[in-house]
């Protein structure tokens, strides 16, 4: 009783002391502080090398989920019976969660990029096919039959008719492939893939700062892919849409 | 609870709009303007006007879907003011041009939905929805459908149906009809005029089509640009009298001719032709010929009915010949409407048609000079036939 | 070829398989016993916990706001936003941030993990009560529904495709992120994944299976649960 005393006067005494002495002995990583703007300003490099990976990461998967989710739309598109099947097989690889399929992925590839641009690119995989079908399907009949009757091509209708009345839904699911890729990117440091998640899980958890710009980077990354997307999608239709929440 | 007056067990009350109007913010003029008119009860009142002329809010005021910003509107003595939305619109009937049919709910439960909500027995309530079917002649059949699987028309009738559940005291209906082909659109105004004489309910009914609204309104309201009232009358007054351009260009340059779509032949008097029988001799033939209204004499049969007109040539000889010079050409009957029989004594191409009774005696003769006639008379007053019981199909 | 497709992959799988069902004596950490069913199933009750605690509570808060903008047929721009916002956030910051905010825990984390349910719940019943037929809405009004009667009789049953892609999409990115809960002292399935000199290779493929297997089952039932739920006369074509 009486010692709390006499630590709370000194502390009354010295606050003030023992305070500076606080700041300048202990650095700033290892205080509660939220974001020590000293340290972001001096590491900043440090995210340097993780934020092209994860841009790398994103790129390659989201091209070769896109490349291959249209190919199978197209082929769907000209076969209906394949888009039940499709749709449930895409779904299936939609659901498992990445930080799972990177892991059963370990026996076949090992830790590494590889793995978690597989995984990257499986997940885009429904969410592209499944806006293509849609972009499809919201052609209207009206002008697929106007066009047959005029004499163009299945192939041709397809190309110059079909597929430029689809865009704006298939633009909206590489959108929402493109965002939620980035996001979840940063889980491929899980295995071994690099991208924004490594200085995460190196850093530890109590190290807001690093949590702060690491996860801020990918938000932004994220966000700013979305706008622009968006705002390519408006420069290449400009005829008056109703865009559906994807 | 309704109150004591709108459970009149007649099943129809009147409506009354007075100075009813609607402004919208932020709009200079009106919606509709000072509306004030009544509707007796059981008569079907026809809204009708151009685009934008405000019959749809004008009838919305009055189940509150669209709210007053001035005036009153009364159904029975009273106002609709004074009642919960909700409520008020569970006595109301209410039908709408896209239909509106619940998808997800069967057709007896589409029908059923008000008495649903004022809580009815769930007996009751699939015992009327089986009684609306008839009446709105669907297959009873239909009840455990889904609105998918009924054609356009089909649903409409459901709409109908749907609206008559609760015994209503008013029925709102928006261009009801309006959605379907005009095959069926036919069918459908003659079937719910024909529910109308049964079931006598007053009704609002909203169109742009001035045919239509002739067809079936027993009054007419147009109105104009702005909301304003041009024009209250029945359809007979408004096409004899129309009260400015505004309705004349509405109604249409034609007035003439949709005033006889009103009438049947026998509304207007017929001339007489002197009748000649088989074998009759033919002086008392030509003795009847002198002032007669129509200078050929009509050959008919022992029970009067027409065979055939006589020419000069006919009454040449001592009796009156079996067979007719001319033959007899359009045979009209006098509950046809006036409309059809001109357009038949003009394919007819003869200047005259007999009319016959409903045992196909000879009544009178009717000419496009008598018709012309009658429309040009100041004085000419149309029989007022109300909706249900003018001539139509 | 023949010697990687077969042994080394095969032989995981079984490894996997018995690590599920038998506890072993780890051969990476000296001595200590890990697997068997008792493990595994304590980690998926804690997923499950975790996973349904996040999803209801994200449910709590989102549906209500959603139904009712949907309803009103206003901030649609606030919705699309929170849709769009919610897909881009980092799910390994977010739970990494969350746990150093505000505590690490269950109850912490569920709120970590409702934060990621909540925007595809938000916008889905949105956009599944806006996108209703109005003709539909106009009649039930016009007929006497009050605005709750409407929302509830009408504009709900009309909208449960629109609504349940929202409750999958926030359950997937719930068990997904449910999966790492380990870095913040949650222990679920991920647990055998993450850790692997604690489990093993046999460990964290018979969590990545088991994990897998949990999304599926959870994606599977919510699919059935939605055939149940649509009105017979939504799936119906034309006659």
């Amino acid at each position: 009783m009486a010692s709390a005393i006499a630590l709370a006067a000194v502390g009354e005494v010295g606050k003030g002391f023992i305070h500076e002495r606080t700041s300048e002995t202990l650095p700033c990583q290892a205080t509660n502080k939220l974001f020590c703007w000293d340290w972001a300003g001096e590491h900043i490099n440090r995210y340097e090398t993780p934020t092209l990976q994860h841009l790398e990461l994103v790129a390659i998967s989201v091209v070769i989920g896109f490349v291959i989710a249209f190919a199978l739309a197209l082929l769907a598109h000209r076969h209906q019976w394949l888009q039940p099947p499709l749709l449930a097989g895409t779904g299936v690889l939609y659901t498992i969660p990445s930080v799972a399929f990177f892991f059963l992925l370990l026996p076949l590839t090992g830790r590494g990029m590889d793995t978690a641009i597989i995984a990257l690119s499986a997940y885009t995989l429904q969410i592209i096919f499944r806006n293509t079908m849609i972009g499809f399907a919201n052609v209207p009949r009206a002008v697929v039959d106007a066009a047959r009757g005029m004499g163009q091509t299945d192939r041709q209708i397809l190309w110059r008719v079909e597929l430029p009345l689809a865009m704006p839904e298939i633009f909206a699911g590489l959108q929402v492939a493109t965002v939620s890729t980035v996001a979840i990117a940063t889980l491929a440091a899980f295995a071994g893939g690099g991208g924004l998640g490594e200085p995460i899980l190196k850093g530890g958890i109590s190290f807001k700062t690093n949590l702060i710009i690491a996860g801020g980077i990918a938000f932004l990354i994220a966000v700013s892919l979305g706008l622009i997307l968006f705002a390519v999608q408006r420069f290449l239709t400009p005829w008056r849409r109703v865009r559906q929440a994807g | 609870m309704p109150s004591d007056e709108l459970t009149q067990k007649a099943g129809a009350s009147p409506v009354r709009y007075s100075g009813a109007t609607k402004r919208y913010p932020g709009s200079a003029k009106a919606a509709v303007e000072d509306l004030t008119l009544e509707v007796p009860a059981g008569e079907i009142c026809v809204l009708v006007g151009p685009s934008g002329c405000g019959k749809t809010t004008a009838m919305r005021m009055v189940n509150r879907t669209v709210e007053m910003t001035e005036g009153d509107i009364f159904i029975g003595e009273q106002s609709v003011r004074d009642r919960n939305p909700a409520q008020l619109r569970r006595e109301i009937g209410y039908v709408i041009q896209q239909i509106g049919l619940f998808p997800h709910r069967t057709i007896a439960e589409n029908i059923g939905a008000v008495p649903q909500l004022l809580g009815w027995k769930k007996e009751r309530a699939a015992a009327r929805g089986a009684e609306l079917l008839a009446l709105v002649g669907l297959d009873p059949d239909l009840a455990d459908r889904y609105p998918a699987q009924l054609s356009g028309g089909q649903q409409q009738r459901v709409g109908v149906a749907r609206a008559l559940a609760a015994d209503p005291l008013v029925m709102l209906m928006d261009e009801p009809f309006g959605a379907i082909d005009p095959i069926n659109r036919e069918r459908l105004q003659n079937e719910f005029l024909r529910l109308q004489a049964e079931i006598g309910k007053t009704v609002l009914f909203v169109t742009h089509d001035i045919d239509e609204a002739i067809k079936m309104g027993d009054r007419i309201a147009i109105m104009r640009e702005g909301g304003k009232l041009a024009q209250y009358a029945t359809p007979a007054e408004l096409l004899m009298d129309p009260a400015d351009e505004f309705v004349e260009d509405f109604v249409g340059a034609d007035r003439a001719l949709k005033r006889l779509a009103l009438m049947r032949v026998s509304d207007i008097d017929l001339w007489e032709a002197p009748l000649a029988y088989v074998g009759q001799a033919t002086g008392e033939v030509r003795a009847k010929l002198e002032g007669a209204e129509v200078p050929y004499p009509l050959l008919v049969d022992s029970e009067r009915r027409p065979l055939g007109w006589l020419s000069g040539r006919d009454l040449a000889g001592e009796q009156v010949p079996a067979r007719p010079d001319s033959p007899l050409g359009p045979l009209l009957d006098r509950d046809d409407v006036m409309r059809d029989a001109l357009a038949d004594l003009l394919q007819g191409e003869s200047q005259y048609a007999a009319v016959v009774d409903h045992e196909g005696r000879i009544d009178g003769v009717l000419s496009v000079e008598i018709i012309s006639e009658f429309l040009a008379s100041p004085e000419a007053k149309t029989e007022e036939h109300s909706a249900t019981e003018r001539p139509h199909g | 070829m023949i010697a990687l497709i077969s042994s080394p992959r095969l032989a995981s799988i079984q490894g996997a398989i018995e690590f599920i069902f038998t506890p072993q004596t780890s051969n990476v950490t000296g001595g200590k016993t890990v697997g068997g069913i008792h493990q595994v199933l304590e980690l998926l009750v804690n997923q499950l916990e975790l996973t349904i605690f996040a999803l209801a509570l994200s449910m709590i808060v989102a549906l209500p706001i959603g139904l009712y903008l949907g309803h009103r047929g206003t901030g649609e721009l606030f919705a699309t936003v929170i849709g769009n916002a919610g897909r881009a956030i980092p799910e390994l910051a977010l739970i990494a941030f969350m746990a150093a905010l505000i505590g690490v825990g269950v109850l912490n984390l569920t709120i970590a993990l409702a934060v990621l349910g909540i925007p595809p719940l938000l916008t889905n019943s949105f956009v599944g009560i806006h996108q209703v037929d109005r003709s539909a809405v106009d009649a039930a009004r016009g007929m006497g529904m009050t605005e709750f009667e409407i929302l509830r009789k009408v504009e709900i049953p009309l909208a449960i495709p629109t609504l349940f892609a929202g409750i999958r999409s926030a359950t997937i990115a719930i068990v997904a992120t449910a999966t790492i809960a380990p870095i913040a002292g949650v222990l679920t399935l991920g647990d055998f994944i993450i850790n692997q000199n604690v489990y093993g290779d046999d460990g964290v493929l018979a969590g990545a299976i088991m994990v897998a297997l949990l999304a599926l089952t959870l994606e599977f039932g919510l699919a059935a649960l939605q055939r149940r739920l649509t009105s017979k006369g939504l799936k119906l074509s034309p006659a």
